[in-house]
């Protein structure tokens, strides 16, 4: 699905936004609150062009400022590495990003030597006091545990000796944790994501193993142990939606209701085997699929309740900030994936794509190339994006998807911030103190 | 471009600040509590090791996945549980077990913790356990005391600090075996030993980090705090902080204190050491402290006053006691070098050959000192002490002495870093050159800088006051350090790393030259009068005569190797001969020290600074 833009004598101005009777103000994710009638009047004008639109944030007194050059993309160590020690995997799901963990190669597992040096770099080059993230991603990590355990112990150490402080995520479909495992999280304090993607029946049919069997109730299983540590590991589920399980609501309920507090969704554009992808209508599925559950969300959370769904908590958290952003992540910014074969990559996603390559072990971190990458991929000189209100928000999308897939899902994402920025209003009325623990 | 509102217009509700110009904004993290570099020895207040923590801590835990305490006699006498006793058994607790247990991890570890899944682990975790052997290298060591009582062996158990003298004797890297048992109520060993093999754990790891078992506050749990009133007296010396025994006033009057925080009309207040715990409530303030823990006893706080006074004591801030947060100490009269170039003349042409001069000057004062045998019996019955005087003041002057050799190839390092940093600078040129003339302080011009002509005295009164004065803090020397510190913390330029840290090292270096030429000059006083006590007739030798040639074909050797050292080091160019360069250096300055007591010994003074005439 492309977006059609009018030509641009008669383009909306993507100065500002205004979503029911909020403002937002694109170049700097300001938020005001507007009476009606001024909402009224100013989205009629943004809706006419640039200089009615000045015209109209003059009236209201608002600055409006030009739009935001791109930025002098300067390239910073990196902070956080994710090592993909392991590119094979025991389940077979047909959209993996990883092509069945492999990558699309042989099935490889990382080599001590390949981890020490990717921790040995990492923490080399950060100054002391600071703090790096270090994330296991696969294929399915925990087929290399014993790996896992010498890498944070080293980790640990070097950290120690050198005043970083290193801290531990991982992404598992969860079928392999012990509750020895478990207790490994714990005591190093892992941030510990899931992949699931639905209640048994979905989740078996999206999911399954080798064999062609679900993996679902191994899962709900083997997570048992680490649901008993979860003051200790920061526990969260990861939903990829396909046209099969577009029924947000039920899927983040149904994984909540295994103990998960916190449940996330994204949604399959881009996938290796063209298997799976969201095309066409899907997307306005999707996004009414969202608004469903946000409403269930701000039920529960506006009474006080929980509820598991964290994509709205994280769209509400990130508007209340308010940071603009450039990238639409931190990938080859702050954040690189190593594979085994010692090769970085701008994310964990770019793993032995040419597209993505940003040097190696052999050579260290291509400063040269993140920058190249960072300059190229900043949203400001991206098209369309330049003509978007909510470029700042979403910083133009995954590079990944972007450069494989385009963006088929631009109003989609619009869709979704204006219906955070309507959410963002009724929160800041229901629950205010909602903010100081979720900002 | 702030997106604020207007006073009438709409509000803003989010968070969002003005736009970051730079596009990535790098988010600083801060670090909470010490860092987790923090080392045994980063603990520097004093000087009795073992201070910081008790090491008996370490020692609780020293067998993989057990923690022990070592219980004493009670004063009842022996009740059976005195030892080592297994507090309890955290295989899954300890990392080396949870954390290096992998595949191709040591073996013993995975020895170890299928023992500590198997039946002895599964023993250990019912009852009360105590050590009863410890075994290494095929020997064995029974935590038992052997008494034969009519013809039957009794079994009594080892105290506890027994025991762990005994632990502190197993090596680590080594195979180790221990036991433990239960006991009959007489202390007696009953039932089946569990026997486990493993290995003593690595206290420290290679980068000197404290292993991760150890939790916060444990190795510090068992000292006492400075409001028990055992922090005086507690012989063991186990504080839970360091205090300082000695430190250095406040001056009394805020009105006389000078920029550098000493007295205006007494220098010596503020770098006169006092004792940090004498009673408050006497005029002790200007008193040194006393040498002797039983001198300074009778002036510090009662052991029961502690518990009433400790908020008295006070805050130590560099050293130096401070009822406030004082002022930043101003830079003294710092002179700001105009360029680059004028910097490197000055470090090179004048601060490396004082350095020189002065290592020499000192050392000659050295020799000229009478060595502790040569005081006759019929000597020490009229002086007693002389020798030990002697002693020390030899000893402190050729600490000096050392310390300037030292400064000098640090100034040679401070320039070899700039040289290679700013190439238009040309190339580095070693500077082993003794200057021709001293700096000299005038305090009643302290603005003009007088010089005096290098020379070589004995140390008298009159030429340690000289050495005095030329160490002075604010004095010449000082003064070129301070303003080549305050230069290198205040430029912009970015210098290579490492060379503030050198700047600030010799700076603070001298305070303690100062200090000690006070003392030498307090030691000697008393033989003022009568300097054949303590000084030797010697007068400088001819350079050219056969016994004081080999003298100063030492010094040359020293020197000659220091240059071709120094130039390679610059380089960072063939390390090993540069090592060995330095090591001829040191060699024939050892040389040169034997041959030179021989020469005083004859009253002949070594020319030192013939070598550059």
């Amino acid at each position: 699905m492309t977006s059609v833009f009018p030509k641009p004598e008669s383009r909306p101005s993507a100065l500002a936004h205004v979503a029911g009777d909020v403002l937002l103000m694109a170049d700097t994710a300001a938020i005001f609150g507007l009476s009606e009638a001024d909402a009224r009047r100013l989205r009629h004008a943004l809706q006419t062009g640039d200089t009615a639109a000045r015209a109209e944030l003059a009236r209201l007194r608002l600055d409006t400022p030009m739009q935001a050059r791109p930025p002098r993309v300067t390239v910073h160590p990196v902070r956080a590495l994710a090592l993909t020690v392991s590119q094979t995997c025991n389940l077979a799901c047909g959209y993996c990003y990883a092509a069945g963990g492999s990558f699309g190669g042989a099935d490889t597992r990382m080599n001590w030597d390949v981890a020490k040096r990717a921790i040995d770099q990492l923490i080399v080059g950060t100054v002391p006091g600071g703090g790096v993230k270090i994330a296991f991603m696969g294929g399915e990590p925990m087929v290399v545990r014993d790996l896992i355990r010498k890498s944070v112990a080293y980790a640990n150490e070097r950290g120690a000796a050198r005043a970083v402080q290193v801290g531990y995520s991982l992404t598992t479909n969860g079928t392999l944790i012990t509750p020895e495992d478990a207790a490994f999280f714990a005591r190093h304090r892992f941030a510990v994501t899931v992949s699931l993607d639905g209640g048994r029946e979905v989740n078996d049919r999206l999911r399954p193993d080798k064999a062609g069997k679900g993996s679902f109730d191994r899962v709900a299983h083997r997570i048992a142990s680490l649901l008993k540590q979860r003051e200790r590991v920061q526990l969260s589920a990861r939903v990829t939606v396909t046209p099969l399980n577009l029924d947000v609501r039920r899927v983040v309920e149904d994984i909540g209701a295994l103990g998960f507090t916190s449940v996330g969704v994204a949604p399959m554009i881009s996938s290796p085997t063209g298997k799976g992808a969201l095309v066409g209508e899907d997307f306005a599925m999707l996004l009414d699929a969202m608004k469903a559950c946000g409403d269930a969300w701000f039920d529960a959370v506006s009474g006080g309740g929980d509820h598991a769904f964290a994509n709205l908590a994280t769209v509400l958290g990130e508007l209340h900030r308010g940071q603009p952003r450039s990238h639409g992540c931190g990938a080859a910014r702050d954040y690189l994936a190593v594979d085994a074969d010692g090769a970085y990559s701008a994310c964990h996603r770019f793993v032995k794509d040419p597209l993505g390559a940003m040097g190696t072990l052999e050579s260290g971190p291509d400063d040269e190339a993140r920058g190249a990458f960072l300059d190229a991929r900043t949203v400001e000189r991206q098209s369309p994006c330049q003509t978007c209100w909510a470029r700042r928000l979403c910083g133009g999308g995954c590079h990944q998807e972007v450069l494989h897939a385009g963006r088929p899902a631009c109003d989609f994402v619009r869709g979704w911030l204006d219906y955070g920025l309507r959410t963002y209003k009724r929160m800041q009325v229901a629950r205010p103190d909602w903010f100081d623990a979720h900002s | 471009m702030s997106v604020e509102a207007k006073p009438t217009g709409p509000k803003q509700m989010n968070l969002a600040p003005a736009p970051d110009p730079r596009g990535n904004p790098a988010y600083p993290e801060p670090v909470l509590g010490n860092p987790v570099s923090t080392l045994m020895e980063s603990g520097v207040g004093n000087c009795f090791p073992g201070l910081e923590f008790d090491v008996r801590q370490l020692d609780v835990r020293f067998f993989p996945g057990l923690v022990f305490e070592f219980l004493g006699v009670t004063p009842a006498g022996p009740d059976g549980t005195q030892g080592a006793r297994l507090v309890y058994s955290d295989p899954a607790g300890d990392p080396i077990i949870a954390d290096h247990f992998t595949a191709d991890g040591p073996q013993w570890i995975t020895d170890l913790k299928k023992q500590f899944a198997g039946p002895e682990g599964s023993a250990l975790g019912d009852g009360t356990w105590y050590l009863h052997f410890v075994e290494q290298d095929g020997k064995r060591i029974m935590m038992y005391d052997y008494a034969l009582y009519q013809n039957a062996a009794g079994l009594t158990p080892y105290e506890g600090e027994t025991v762990w003298w005994i632990i502190r004797l197993i090596e680590p890297d080594k195979p180790l075996t221990i036991a433990l048992t239960q006991r009959a109520a007489d202390g007696s060993p009953s039932g089946v030993p569990v026997v486990l093999t493993g290995r003593r754990r690595q206290f420290l790891n290679d980068e000197g980090m404290i292993d991760p078992v150890y939790h916060p506050g444990e190795l510090t749990s068992s000292m006492c705090s400075p409001w028990t009133h055992d922090f005086r007296d507690c012989a063991c010396h186990y504080w839970a902080s360091n205090h300082p025994d000695v430190v250095l006033g406040e001056v009394d009057d805020p009105q006389q204190q000078l920029d550098n925080r000493t007295d205006e009309n007494d220098a010596a207040q503020a770098v006169t050491f006092i004792d940090w715990m004498r009673r408050r409530h006497e005029p002790l303030k200007d008193v040194s402290a006393q040498t002797t823990l039983p001198k300074a006893r009778p002036d510090r706080y009662d052991p029961y006053e502690i518990n009433l006074h400790w908020q008295q004591l006070d805050f130590v801030l560099q050293g130096q006691e401070a009822e406030a947060t004082p002022p930043v100490p101003q830079m003294l009269k710092l002179i700001k070098y105009e360029t680059l170039e004028k910097m490197v003349a000055d470090l090179s042409e004048k601060l490396a050959g004082m350095e020189l001069t002065l290592a020499m000057e000192y050392l000659y004062a050295y020799f000229s000192l009478r060595e502790p045998d040569e005081v006759t019996a019929e000597e020490e019955t009229k002086w007693p002490g002389l020798r030990e005087d002697l002693h020390a003041a030899r000893q402190l002057i050729l600490s000096v002495a050392l310390s300037e050799m030292t400064h000098l190839r640090w100034v040679n390092q401070t320039l070899w870093l700039i040289h290679k940093a700013y190439p238009r600078l040309g190339p580095y040129k070693p500077c082993l050159t003794a200057a021709k003339t001293i700096s000299e302080p005038d305090p009643a011009t302290p603005d003009i800088e007088k010089t005096r002509d290098r020379r070589l005295c004995r140390a008298t009164q009159v030429v340690l006051q000289g050495f005095v004065d030329v160490e002075r803090p604010d004095g010449p020397l000082d003064t070129e350090y301070v303003n080549l510190v305050g230069l290198l913390r205040e430029s912009k330029e970015p210098f290579p790393e490492g060379l503030y840290q050198l700047a600030v090292r010799i700076d603070s270096d001298g305070m303690q030259h100062y200090q000690k030429f006070r003392d030498v000059m307090r030691f000697l006083a008393p033989y003022a009068e009568q300097e054949a006590l303590y000084l030797r007739p010697i007068k400088e030798g001819n350079a050219t005569s056969p016994e004081v040639k080999p003298a100063l074909d030492q010094i040359r050797t020293a020197l000659d190797g220091l240059a071709e050292a120094y130039a390679i080091e610059a380089e960072l160019g063939d390390m090993p001969k540069a090592n060995a360069k330095i090591k001829e250096a040191r060699d024939a300055m050892h040389r040169l020290n034997d041959i030179a007591l021989g020469l005083a010994r004859k009253n002949i003074g070594v020319p030192f600074f013939a070598v550059f005439e």
